[in-house]
């Protein structure tokens, strides 16, 4: 599904990734681990094109990400949710407006999307707001919505990347369960925190990163 | 589903970025304006000088004794050149009229019985290069005594026309570039605000057609009307200039036909270059904003 071979990423000569090389097969749930800088959101960015390694290879569902042509890049990533640390909704328009964007965007009947896009908010428990405008809702909702948002194409991989950074304790608690029952309906996470609670709650595999490394790759025993 | 959303996008992104449209549409119009100004102000320039070129007029008078038979001559062969046109004859009479009508005080001298004026011809020339020709073929003519022409003074207008066209294309060329340049950088700051929406869209695997086309037709849709709106701010000036010159110069006969505001086919094409620049100025950075990989 996801596999690095020997990848580097530089930022002004500083190695923000640093010669990684494993690999995430299809249905497992991946912990990535570390303090802050040390190459996760670096490493979802890479996985999800938004950054070219400057050294090795990745790729995803066989598909080299550093040889992909820019107009193939949106075809890739409509087969992957990603939930950025900093919501990236668009704030203007509503619940329901930001979670059906996508299936619009890959030619869904509105029927179908309106009908995926309902089960998906319930799935979240937004779907009281879906009329509300996103950017008066609050950080735990902008959360579940960009979640849903992520998931509503049934993607094959989903990234997050540390989805439970801005959240308190109780509300991190249901995004977890939420990432849990997404990986029980077989789609790959990949979700990157520093979050010890988060990473006990999971069951899964953990990658430990620093400084750029993958220092360790251990299976949680549940 | 799709289409109907680009086309609802596109109204929300002027209804929600109104502001800047309005900024964007107005900047766009006075650049336009400003293009126009100066085109207006050559083709009218240009045609005052054809119409005072077309109008080449020479008089031929004939000897103040010339015969009747003489006269006619002249008559017949002036009318039959092919330089000539619009063939007058000012009759000794008519002549002596004419001279105490300008001169009134200075022509007591002149007696009913006693005109020392000449018959003349009064015509026009077909082409400004034929005149030399033609001069000097009336000369020529028996009973014509002498040929009186503009040449010298039209010869100096054909080269000051064409160096005003030369300057023209150079300071032509230096406008459209600096027209084109802002209405760019006015759509591109437009844009620009909305780099996340667009950042978003990627995220969500839209492509660059996807997330162009509603800035490209509102970029479209921006410049037509700015092309529009400099169209009604050109012809509001040039009416008002229009009269002004018209009452400042009532002398110059010609003036009211040679002011001309653009022809419709002109019109059009700014409103078409209005529009194309605000599509190819929206499509330059929206892609520059696809392109960035992230």
């Amino acid at each position: 599904m996801i596999r690095f071979f020997h990848v580097s990423k530089f930022f002004d000569r500083c190695a923000a990734l640093h010669d990684v090389t494993f690999r995430i097969d299809e249905g497992e749930c991946v912990i990535l681990s570390g303090p802050s800088g040390a190459g996760k959101t670096t490493l979802l960015r890479v996985i999800f094109g938004m950054e070219v390694p400057d050294d090795g290879q990745i790729l995803v569902q066989n598909r080299n990400i550093a040889r992909l042509h820019a107009r193939d890049l949106p075809y890739l990533r409509r087969t992957i949710g990603f939930v950025p640390q900093n919501f990236q909704l668009l704030s203007q328009k509503t619940v329901y407006e930001n979670v059906i964007l996508p299936l619009i965007v890959q030619g869904v009947k509105r029927s179908e999307a309106r009908r995926r896009v309902a089960a998906t908010l319930q799935a979240v428990g937004i779907d009281h707001k879906q009329a509300i405008r996103a950017g008066v809702l609050s950080a735990g909702e902008q959360q579940r919505v960009c979640i849903a948002r992520a998931i509503v194409t049934r993607p094959v991989i989903v990234l997050a990347d540390e989805p439970t950074g801005n959240l308190d304790q109780e509300l991190a608690d249901e995004i977890i369960a939420l990432f849990h029952t997404i990986h029980a309906q077989g789609t790959t996470v990949l979700l990157a925190t520093h979050n010890q609670r988060v990473m006990a709650q999971m069951r899964g595999r953990v990658l430990q990163m620093r400084a750029g490394d993958v220092v360790s790759d251990k299976r949680m025993v549940t | 589903m799709r289409v109907w959303y680009l086309v609802r996008e596109t109204l929300n992104n002027i209804r929600v970025h109104r502001g800047d449209v309005v900024i964007g549409t107005v900047t766009t119009a006075f650049a336009l304006a400003c293009f126009g100004v100066f085109l207006l102000l050559y083709l009218n320039l240009q045609h005052l000088a054809e119409n005072l070129q077309s109008g080449i007029e020479v008089i031929a008078y004939l000897d103040p004794d010339a015969s009747e038979q003489v006269v006619s001559d002249v008559h017949q062969r002036l009318r039959r050149d092919p330089a000539a046109v619009d063939v007058s004859v000012i009759s000794k009479e008519q002549a002596l009229r004419d001279f105490r009508r300008h001169f009134q005080r200075d022509a007591l001298f002149l007696e009913e019985g006693n005109n020392p004026l000449p018959v003349s011809f009064v015509m026009n020339v077909r082409s400004p290069e034929s005149v030399s020709e033609f001069v000097e073929r009336v000369k020529r003519f028996a009973g014509v005594q002498h040929v009186q022409h503009s040449q010298e003074w039209l010869d100096k207008l054909s080269i000051v026309v064409s160096h005003f066209r030369l300057g023209a294309m150079v300071i032509g060329t230096i406008l459209a570039v600096a027209t084109a340049t802002i209405i760019r950088n006015t759509v591109h700051l437009s844009l620009y605000t909305r780099r996340e929406e667009i950042e978003i869209l990627r995220l969500i695997g839209a492509t660059g057609r996807f997330i162009a086309i509603p800035h490209v037709v509102e970029g479209a849709m921006l410049g037509a009307v700015g092309g529009g709106l400099s169209l009604v701010l050109l012809k509001v000036s040039f009416e008002s200039v229009r009269s002004e010159l018209l009452q400042a110069v009532q002398w110059f006969d010609g003036l009211e036909h040679s002011l001309t505001f653009f022809p419709v086919p002109v019109s059009l094409l700014l409103v078409l270059a209005g529009m194309v620049l605000g599509c190819g100025s929206s499509l330059l950075s929206v892609r520059r904003l696809i392109n960035a990989r992230s």
